[in-house]
């Protein structure tokens, strides 16, 4: 028994030997996996600067082909105050839509006083919402739990931070050379598709940035309907914090 | 050999059929230039409404109209022009709203003309804005009701995103965020006089009134504290709030208390006194968007200085009196004593004491897009009289937008629904913004 014992020990000390050097071994295996929250933030980094003045302009394309189209220009502060205000079409000017982290407001020139708002509630009607008008950085809203390595691309798989973000869950497959994503499927929490985007048209903003100028959105819940974001400039600017107010809603105006 | 020609032929055929990128380029163009700042701006609509009204012959209130001619029914056709607009330099900016309209019916032509808006305002930063000339301010939460609104013109609950006028006063807007739970504290005081000339319906004359609102947000809660004090109206206070339970489910209310108000009240005897009285109106109210994207805005207005069942009846009562009186002699001094105290009083748009607003709206049903189809109800719960609105409003048409809807009013008699003007009311409206 105690020459059992020994060889026991003897035994447990070879079999900790073995699973040192395994670990050993497997570190730079493990340093090596992609790291899906660091990609996530360069995604966002290379996608826009933190704080920023935008133009986009929004068109819904109906199965006949008929478009609406609709300008916007926003700015945004830090991770979580945006402001987008609508320059066009003439039903819809003047219209802006404030973010406060979860918190959102309308501002319709005629009421004349801004509303709370839901993030899922469509401003101007077509596939958009107002997540998709007023979408903060992807590593603000969702965590990765999720990467998978597919040549050319990885699978990222997001997982919303909080109840109150528009879409569950998101799979996004991004460009492992330029880190920008190409598509992006959109789930509910049910597990179901709510819409697809697909980023396209690489264009040079200046200051360094180089990132897709067109953003097209497909929804199976709008079957033959299209809907396209196209981004003219995007810039960094820094502003006020008090800009991202209610009492400051009306005034968006005059940041331009 | 076959199957490489076939791969060729198949090739050529998708590459036929598939859009090139440069077409697609094109396709999505944006000039930005079109959108350059602009110091003068200026927009609007023109609207043109058709109505059909089934006037209520027995009911109270189209008695008191129509008592020497009455009738059926009306129809009306209306036009109407709005005209906002701004002109800005870097530190100052001018704003004006103004609205005229003119409507014909089998009786009578009417128009009117007025400036809703028209002031300066002085933005040294962010921080700060000077306002002065003709504004609105549009206080409170409430969606059809504001109690709190202290310094507004009533909205009407038919139509509660319809521009209002506004009063001529000089305002002060101070704002600070901060980080932490408290994120926002902004500060807005008005001073509103009222004279000879200037907001002449607001109060007594010759005074000076103040009003200030106190807006916090803490902790993902809206919340205002306001105030009114002057001697065109007497001092009353203000509480409301607004925040998201969830991302789908917005809750609001508002609590307004005015120690000394006054009201005109038909007593039982038949006479007329100034009634004083501490008057506490609140509102709660909930705004919820179901996964199928309808809309459901509800909510509960306390109206603390409305007329009981019984004070409403008494009224009704006087006019049913009138109506005998005239018919039997031709004598309409009863109509125009009703007449006098439906002014201001008893014939104001909600004279009752507590309401339902119910208003749901589908955003897009059937994959119609641009078209919303939705149903508000306005429910007097102290008679179970209400009125009920199905509508449709489509907008597929960019800068048009073309709205119908149906409002049934129903009641037993002597209550307010019953005793109004209208069986029914079918619109027509058609707006062009520019």
């Amino acid at each position: 028994m105690k020459q059992c014992g020994r060889l026991s020990v003897k035994g447990s000390r070879a079999v900790g030997l073995f699973f040192f050097v395994l670990l050993l071994a497997a570190a730079p295996l493990a340093a090596a996996e992609p790291d899906g929250a660091a990609i996530l933030r360069q995604v966002d980094a290379n996608l826009q600067p933190h704080s920023y003045e935008m133009y986009r302009k929004l068109i819904n394309i109906e199965p006949d082909g008929s478009r609406k189209e609709f300008v916007l220009y926003s700015v945004k502060k830090g991770d979580d105050r945006m402001v987008a205000l609508f320059l066009a079409p003439a039903s819809e000017k003047g219209r802006s839509t404030l973010r406060l982290g979860d918190n959102m407001w309308l501002y319709i020139p005629n009421v004349g006083k801004p509303i709370r708002i839901t993030s899922l509630q469509s401003v101007v009607g077509g596939v958009f919402n107002n997540s998709d008008i007023l979408r903060l950085d992807y590593s603000v809203e969702y965590d990765a739990v999720g990467i998978a390595d597919q040549g050319d691309t990885y699978l990222l798989e997001l997982k919303a931070k909080t109840k109150a973000i528009a879409y569950d869950r998101l799979k996004m497959w991004v460009d492992k050379e330029a880190l920008l994503p190409t598509t992006i499927e959109c789930y509910a929490a049910s597990g179901m598709l709510i819409k697809t985007l697909s980023y396209k048209e690489k264009k040079d903003f200046g200051d360094g940035l180089v990132r897709p100028a067109v953003l097209e959105t497909e929804s199976p819940l709008y079957k033959g309907y299209k809907s396209v974001m196209i981004y003219a400039r995007i810039s960094k600017r820094e502003l006020a914090d008090e800009v991202f107010s209610l009492n400051y809603l009306a005034r968006v105006e005059e940041l331009r | 050999m076959l199957h490489r020609r076939l791969i060729s032929l198949l090739a050529a055929a998708l590459a036929l059929v598939s859009p090139l990128p440069g077409a697609a380029a094109e396709e999505y163009s944006f000039e930005l230039e079109e959108f350059s700042q602009k110091s003068v701006q200026w927009g609007g609509y023109v609207e043109l409404k058709g109505e059909h009204l089934a006037i209520n012959d027995s009911g109270a209130l189209a008695r008191l109209a129509w008592y020497g001619e009455p009738r059926a029914e009306l129809d009306r056709l209306g036009a109407t022009l709005q005209l906002d607009g701004s002109f800005r330099t870097k530190m100052v900016s001018f704003n004006w709203l103004a609205q005229a309209s003119g409507r014909q019916d089998q009786e009578q032509w009417a128009d009117d003309a007025d400036i809703f808006a028209a002031y300066a305002s002085l933005k040294p930063s962010p921080l700060v804005s000077l306002d002065l000339g003709k504004k609105v301010f549009r206080w409170g939460k409430g969606y059809a009701w504001s109690p709190v609104a202290f310094i507004d013109r009533p909205k009407d609950p038919n139509n509660p995103e319809e521009a209002l006028e506004g009063y001529i006063g000089a305002g002060l807007d101070l704002i600070k965020s901060f980080s932490g739970p408290l994120q926002t504290v902004a500060l807005t005081t008005v001073a509103l006089p009222v004279g000879r000339d200037v907001n002449e319906d607001f109060g007594e004359p010759h005074n000076i009134n103040l009003a200030a609102k106190l807006y916090l947000l803490y902790q993902d809660v809206d919340i205002d504290f306001l105030l009114y004090s002057g001697n065109s109206r007497t001092t009353r206070y203000g509480l409301d709030f607004s925040t998201n339970l969830a991302a789908h489910f917005e809750i609001h209310a508002e609590l307004a208390h005015i120690p000394r108000q006054s009201r005109r009240l038909l007593r039982a005897d038949g006479l007329v006194e100034m009634e004083e009285f501490a008057d506490t109106s609140y509102l709660l109210g909930l705004r919820y968007l179901t996964e199928n994207e309808i809309t459901a805005i509800i909510e509960y207005y306390h109206n603390d200085d409305g007329y009981s069942e019984a004070e409403q009846a008494r009224f009704y009562g006087l006019v049913a009196e009138a109506h005998q009186l005239y018919e039997a002699t031709a004598d309409n001094s009863l109509y125009l004593r009703a007449d006098q105290l439906s002014r201001g009083a008893y014939g104001q748009p909600q004279l009752g004491r507590n309401y339902l607003y119910a208003r749901l709206t589908w955003k897009e049903p059937f994959e119609l897009l641009y078209f919303t189809p939705g149903c508000t109800a306005i429910v007097n719960l102290d008679d179970d009289s209400f009125s009920l609105s199905p509508e449709a409003v489509y907008s597929g048409f960019t800068n048009w937008e073309l709205r119908l809807r149906f409002t049934l009013l129903a009641g037993a008699d002597l209550s307010e629904y019953g005793e109004k003007q209208n069986d029914n009311r079918l619109e027509l409206r058609l707006r062009y913004f520019f």
